[in-house]
């Protein structure tokens, strides 16, 4: 392999590429070559610094998951798990049988025990009900509370914004006083050049006229 | 063990069959990557996010005739190079990187733990690099970005710029030469003239 077929491949090599035949003839020149090898060493190193260039971070972050805005719809999952997980203990059952669905709470229960069993279960409803009610008003009450947050933190950046418009105002107006000063001050300066060589003008024309008159009284 | 992820073939076939979430599992994996690239070709601004979504939603108008003739990365970046034309072409957007708008963009992963002089100098470098790709022609600058940053492979670059293999080398070759120099002038370590390739 000559340096313009080492050229022609180098891409390959550099950024791993090459199939293996390819890759073992172009790194056998490599070693035999001190010019390509340097070459392909400083492409090495330009790599290295070209990755110093980084997407900005905001870029960079990755969208996470959102997390589960409302904690009460956990809460009533977690109780379905927990009252299907609390049957299943306790050797209930739903089967289809004969084109219907039968349920069976407990194992061979009488119908005293049932009612026991029914009663238990139903207060441990009822309690797990409040539970969730709770939950959901305290959610209610973060909710209020992020609102009040929010509301806020508008209300503060209106403020530095009305704060930032007047100043800019007053920026504004400083600048148009000074700017208006100034032109006045060009244009008294204007004018008194004006007036000064109107009189000047009107002195000549004086003297001048002097000088006709005069010589009209020596004819 | 987790399951596999379904590949960018397998969702697009999804999607194609009517599963509308397969293009939400696409947009996951590929919107970031294309705010990268496209963020390197235009410039630091508030174009990027929005020519992003403009990628993505021709993506979408796109992709039920999506004939997978070639992979649906060199499709996806093909679109987002031609946006990223437009844009410049209506003179919208900033054909180059803008040397005095890099901002720092926060802390970028890999920078925690460094000290101040460390993070002054890769931020510095990093400035001097975005400068000198963007000083590079259009489509030199088109091939190192999706070769050097994107990690394409010389294939997929061939199917998203609708080139030769050959031609993907020779303009990879002549911008990374071009940069070497650029680099060079800027105080960066870098080596000879590179002689342009023979294909």
């Amino acid at each position: 392999m000559d340096c313009d077929a080492f050229r022609d491949e180098m891409m390959d090599l550099l950024y791993g590429e090459a199939p293996p035949a390819v890759a073992q003839r172009l790194e056998a020149h490599e070693a035999a070559c001190p010019g390509c090898r340097e070459e392909l060493a400083s492409y090495r190193r330009l790599r290295r610094g070209l990755a110093a260039w980084r997407v900005p971070a905001e870029l960079e972050a990755r969208a996470r998951p959102r997390a589960v805005a409302r904690p009460y719809l956990a809460a009533a999952a977690a109780l379905l798990l927990l009252v299907g997980g609390g049957l299943v203990l306790r050797g209930s059952e739903v089967r289809y049988e004969a084109g219907r669905f039968a349920f069976r709470l407990g194992r061979g229960s009488g119908p005293a025990e049932v009612q026991t069993e029914l009663a238990a279960q139903e207060a441990r409803h009822r309690q797990e009900m409040q539970g969730l009610r709770l939950s959901l008003a305290s959610s209610r009450r973060g909710d209020d509370q992020l609102l009040r947050t929010v509301q806020e933190m508008i209300a503060q950046s209106e403020a530095r914004q009305a704060g930032l418009f007047t100043a800019g105002l007053e920026r504004l107006e400083e600048r148009t006083e000074a700017r208006r000063q100034y032109d006045l001050a060009q244009v008294g300066v204007g004018l008194s050049y004006l007036d000064g060589k109107a009189g000047l003008q009107a002195a000549r024309t004086t003297e001048l006229m002097g000088h006709v008159l005069q010589a009209s009284q020596k004819r | 063990m987790r399951p596999m992820a379904p590949s960018d073939e397998e969702l697009v076939e999804q999607f194609q069959q009517g599963d509308s979430s397969a293009f939400d599992a696409l947009v996951r994996r590929w919107d970031r990557k294309v705010q990268g690239a496209i963020y390197r070709l235009v410039g630091p601004s508030e174009d990027v996010r929005d020519l992003s979504q403009e990628t993505l939603l021709k993506a979408y108008r796109g992709l039920r005739t999506f004939k997978k003739e070639a992979r649906f990365s060199s499709w996806l970046y093909q679109i987002a190079l031609n946006v990223c034309r437009d844009r410049m072409r209506r003179g919208r957007g900033r054909s180059y990187v803008s040397f005095d708008e890099l901002t720092d963009g926060g802390e970028s992963p890999g920078e925690a733990g460094r000290s101040a002089l460390e993070l002054i100098e890769s931020r510095d470098l990093s400035r001097q690099v975005a400068a000198a790709v963007a000083a590079l022609p259009m489509e030199q600058r088109e091939v190192i970005v999706l070769k050097e940053y994107q990690g394409l492979t010389f294939v997929e670059i061939a199917e998203a710029l609708d080139v030769p293999l050959s031609t993907v080398k020779t303009r990879l070759y002549r911008g990374l030469g071009q940069l070497r120099q650029q680099l060079i002038r800027q105080g960066i370590r870098g080596s000879a003239p590179v002689p342009a390739p023979t294909s």
